[in-house]
């Protein structure tokens, strides 16, 4: 398929990194890039191809983070039911916010999408009887595949990897099929498309909630990969914005843009911390003030994310013509 | 019953302080239709300013106030120049995620300026109260209600009747409409957004003899604010003040009678529930919620 | 004959001379090199930089006038752990790429538990000097050491100092007392109060009045003070963050909340300088649990203990100037002696050895830094028993150590409280 090259060599060389690399920390990147990408790339779904910008979506990373964390801890179930159960509850507030996003638009339902995300906090934060509150739940670690105990960081490799791959085809499909067509008209005009007969409402609740079922099941993934789920970390505003912005920065609404912006992120955040953060710093805080004002002149310049912005450059290059 | 009036009155202070803040989130979300997430950095400025003064200068906060009134407003439209000015034109998403880049830089700028410590301006009159039968109001949040009142009415009187508000007013409406009248939408914004940052700047110097401040600050106030704003509909002066008011008093009467815990539930549910059945707010206009931009 | 036997003498004192000045001057041969992983960015930032701070202070200790760690210099990786996702990074990070075969840290709870669990994937040593978590230490894992009370200490000893000093002050029985517990709602506030809460009824059969929990970035605690009001309790068991107990502290005045005692735990809140920055004098009158401060009687300590207190308290003094130590730094300056105590006796970083010798280590109160003693149980974390806490009372705008009495030269005042502005 045309166009779809880039893709292939970042899966190609993701997939080789475990055989090439053996340090696990750099590994532990690869990991995390695919994860937070795939995170991303299932808010792109909503926010990118249904043109439905959600600040919310850790509520469902959330919810499949807990589901995960709370069968393994009190019924013994394997993570990858937790996964399923996480995914569909997902769904089901998928189609909760879906219903939102059909009365607001723009900015107000953003504001949504962050009270919605906040009510899941306070409620899994408070609930001490059944979540253990604020302190969080450690996750099992009982070694096998069956319950995700997982040591060796190149088996993740291939599970997020697996994760990825298919999120990039979900979104392929967004991009190439004729729901996918349908639903790019209702991004770029709602009112329009609706007087064609796309049945917009219908497509945009769909897209959210299957964007939330795929944000789950990142989360029960990154539940066992931590081992640890903390309420005020896995239903973050700050995390809601790291899966919107690796989308952005990439290339929002396009298939590998995810994946781009959160390889970009990781790599300038550990870098940053690497340089600016550590070793009795007396100056904690430089590498935010780097990454806050890298956002504000990223959106300045080049707003519609990495990709787009790398294929204009491109594009313009062989251009020294009179028209020029 | 002896806590009703103790109830009443921490309702209508907690709302003063509140639409102070509210008021000129309301002008810059309802004129230019941005979700300024630093909003509660501009708090948080403020706040350092009128602690700072205090603490070298030993300068009373409303001292800080009235002389500080200029600075706040060249440091709103300098903001604006260099921030938002390159954005104003484009998609939401660019404009929201610029507003997160600067408030994540602001509150680090903060945390490596001044430590992340609590400061707190404690001004030789802090424990003066007035009483008011058996309730006891704090002196500085009457006067910080006292300002949110005034503030408000200005605000309004000046939106509704004067000519630089009335084109506000038109801009906000429609932007495209008003650029075709003639209208200078950049000169608009540009004030909009240095008075929407002065007043949550001299927000902030008001707060600082009531909380302590910190780099991270205006979390505890800026989702609050939205709640308000949205509840009283976008650009709506009068409506934010009232609308700060419902918020404080379910904050206030769910802390006593279901438990602090759950409060945050409340008002947030409040949020939901407005959002769903009646987005423009008790006071916007209908369908101002589809509209979008 | 007799020029000999002062040629002796002289050869052996030259010999003493030499050896003494061998002793001395010995030069720590190598380095050991150990990771560090504090929140030193983000919302903990604060206290983990405190923290890494105390561990420096000690390190530099340690290697000037202690002889280092198994007698080479020790020297530290830092990491930086600002959520959970980069806890765990960091930590292996600094096992795989930085080779370190022990990593210590990391103050917060929601932090230890990711990093805790990274560290033991990657088989290396977990040395837990802060995080107060009750579960780190009860996940059967082997390598994870806490030298730290966990969170039911803190309730623990909060209660002791309420039903074995506090009550008779008050001319009641412990089970006559009413208390009301507010708290934070983060994991620190929760598990400290909810232990406190346990011991006070089951052991002590104290009357609960009260229990509430808010978010420590509320705007107003009026109306829990008016709830509070109606509870009339005798004592409030109160848990706090920053700005919550500079705010609590204003409108309880403002309010005219009476109440005979507050007791804090932790060097949050009640607990840290910035209370008494806020409030000067009118800071007068709270409790807070915390590592020992001024008053404290360093001469009760064992020798070995008194040697190592003193020198920490004059490095830290060097180095910030305060006479005063944050709880940060005793924490992990504590921490790292224990650390250095076990490889000492370990003479190993191997996993089992270091293992064996950490539990078999048996040191009673007042051996350590803060008059601490060590008896590490089968699940790697030190007695509550052993690591003596302390309650500081605000006087004169500073804490200063009052409990345990044999341990500090001041007493506690104001028990009960009065009126608000009778505490000069």
């Amino acid at each position: 398929m045309k166009g779809t090259w880039p893709a292939v060599a970042f899966f190609a060389l993701a997939a080789l990194g475990p055989v090439v690399v053996r340090d696990a920390f750099l590994l532990d990147g690869l990991i995390l890039i695919l994860l937070w990408g795939a995170a991303a790339a299932a808010w792109n779904v909503a926010g990118g191809y249904a043109g439905q910008v959600s600040l919310g979506h850790a509520a469902f990373f959330g919810l499949g983070a807990y589901s995960a964390a709370l069968l393994g801890t009190k019924w013994g179930l394997s993570p990858w039911i937790g996964l399923l159960v996480g995914a569909v509850l997902a769904t089901a507030f998928g189609f909760v916010l879906g219903f939102l996003s059909n009365r607001l638009r723009g900015p107000y339902f953003v504001l949504a999408t962050i009270a919605f995300s906040q009510v899941l906090l306070i409620v899994a934060s408070r609930w001490r009887g059944f979540t253990s509150g604020s302190e969080g739940i450690p996750v099992p670690f009982r070694p096998g595949f069956w319950t995700l105990g997982i040591t060796d960081k190149r088996v993740w490799v291939a599970i997020v990897l697996v994760l990825a791959v298919f999120l990039y085809l979900v979104e392929l499909y967004l991009e190439r099929s004729r729901r996918g067509y349908q639903l790019a008209a209702v991004r770029e005009d709602e009112d329009a498309a609706l007087s064609l007969g796309v049945p917009a409402r219908r497509l945009k609740v769909a897209a959210i909630a299957a964007s939330a079922a795929l944000t789950a099941v990142a989360g029960a993934l990154w539940a066992q990969y931590v081992g640890f789920v903390d309420p005020f970390y896995v239903f973050s505003v700050d995390l809601s914005i790291r899966f919107a912005l690796a989308a952005i920065l990439g290339g929002i609404g396009t298939p590998l843009g995810p994946f781009l912006g959160a390889a970009l992120i990781l790599t300038l955040e550990t870098y940053l911390r690497a340089r600016f953060g550590g070793i009795g710093a007396g100056l904690v805080g430089i590498y935010l003030i780097i990454y806050g004002t890298v956002l504000v002149v990223m959106m300045r310049f080049a707003p519609q994310g990495l990709v787009p912005w790398v294929g204009e450059r491109l594009r313009r290059r062989p251009a020294a013509g009179p028209a020029s | 019953m002896h806590v009703v009036p103790q109830l009443l009155v921490s309702t209508i202070l907690l709302g003063g302080i509140y639409a102070l803040i509210a008021v000129g989130l309301t002008l810059i979300f309802g004129v230019m239709r941005v979700v300024n997430f630093a909003h509660g950095e501009f708090l948080m400025l403020g706040m350092y300013l009128a602690f700072w003064a205090f603490a070298l200068l030993h300068l009373d906060p409303y001292v800080t106030l009235v002389v500080s009134l200029p600075l706040i407003f060249g440091f709103g439209w300098l903001s604006y120049r260099m921030v938002m000015r390159p954005v104003i034109h484009a998609s939401h998403n660019v404009q929201v995620f610029t507003t997160v880049g600067l408030s994540i830089a602001l509150q680090n700028v903060a945390l490596v300026l001044w430590t992340g410590d609590s400061q707190f301006v404690r001004t030789g009159y802090y424990t003066v109260v007035v009483r008011l039968g058996s309730a006891v109001l704090n002196l500085a949040q009457l006067i910080a209600f006292a300002v949110a009142v005034l503030t408000t009415a200005a605000l309004f009187a000046f939106l509704r009747w004067s000519y630089t508000g009335k084109v506000m007013r038109a801009t906000a409406q429609d932007r495209a409409v008003a650029s075709l009248m003639g209208i200078d939408t950049g000169r608009v914004f540009a004030l909009t957004w240095a008075v929407g940052v002065t007043c949550v700047g001299v927000a902030g110097v008001l707060l600082a003899p009531i909380y302590p401040v910190y780099p991270t600050v205006g979390l505890q106030f800026v989702l609050i604010a939205y709640v308000a704003v949205v509840l009283g509909g976008l650009g709506d002066m009068a409506g934010a003040l009232i609308a700060s008011l419902i918020v404080a008093a379910v904050e206030v009467v769910g802390s006593y009678v279901i438990g602090t815990a759950w409060k945050e539930v409340l008002y947030l549910l409040l949020f939901i529930g407005i959002l769903v059945i009646r987005p423009a707010g008790l006071f916007g206009q209908r369908g101002a919620e589809a509209i979008g931009t | 004959m007799r020029h000999v036997k002062w040629m002796m003498v002289v050869l052996g004192i030259v010999a003493l001379a030499l050896g003494v000045g061998a002793v001395q001057g010995q030069q720590l041969s190598g380095e050991y090199k150990i990771g560090v992983l504090e929140p030193l960015t983000g919302n903990l930032a604060v206290q983990g930089k405190l923290h890494l701070e105390g561990y420096e202070i000690m390190r530099d200790l340690i290697n000037e006038r202690f002889g280092g760690v198994m007698g080479k210099k020790l020297v530290f990786v830092t990491g930086d752990a600002v959520d959970p996702t980069v806890a765990a990074s960091e930590a292996t990070r600094l096992a795989t790429r930085e080779g370190v075969k022990i990593i210590t840290g990391t103050f917060s709870s929601t932090l230890c538990g990711a990093a805790s669990e990274a560290a033991s994937r990657q088989n290396v040593i977990y040395w837990e000097s802060s995080c107060v978590d009750p579960r780190l230490t009860r996940r059967g894992l082997k390598n994870v050491f806490r030298t730290e009370i966990d969170g039911t200490g803190f309730g623990w000893y909060n209660i002791e100092f309420i039903a074995k000093h506090l009550a008779h002050r008050l001319g009641k029985k412990p089970s006559e007392l009413r208390v009301a517990y507010l708290s934070e709602d983060s994991s620190y506030g929760q598990s400290v109060t909810e232990s406190a809460r346990q011991r006070a009824k089951q052991e002590f059969g104290m009357q609960e009045v009260g229990l509430e929990y808010y978010t420590f970035t509320t705007n107003d605690l009026t109306p829990i003070i008016l709830k509070l009001k109606n509870a009339n309790p005798d004592i409030l068991h109160h848990i706090a963050r920053d700005q919550d107990a500079i705010l609590f502290w204003r409108q309880a005045r403002e309010q005219n909340f009476q109440v005979k005692a507050v007791v804090h735990a932790g060097a949050t809140g009640y607990g840290a300088p910035g209370f008494g920055k806020a409030f000067g004098n009118d800071a007068n009158g709270p409790f807070a649990l915390l590592e020992p401060g001024p008053g404290f009687i360093i001469e009760g300590m064992r020798p070995e203990g008194q040697r190592i207190e003193r020198a920490f308290r004059e490095a830290v003094k060097a180095k910030t100037g305060s006479d005063v130590l944050a709880g940060g730094h005793q924490l992990a300056g504590g921490g790292l002696w224990i650390l250095k105590l076990a490889l000492d006796a370990a003479k190993t970083d191997d996993l089992d050895k270091f293992r064996a010798a950490v539990l078999a280590m048996d040191l009673p109160v007042g051996s350590a830094v803060n008059g601490w003693g060590v008896k590490f149980d089968e699940t790697g974390q030190n007695s509550n028993a052993r690591v003596q806490h302390y309650m500081l009372q605000w006087q004169n705008g500073s804490l200063v150590t009052v409990w345990p009495e044999e341990f500090t030269t001041n007493r506690a005042k104001w028990i009960p409280l009065g009126a608000w502005d009778q505490r000069k």
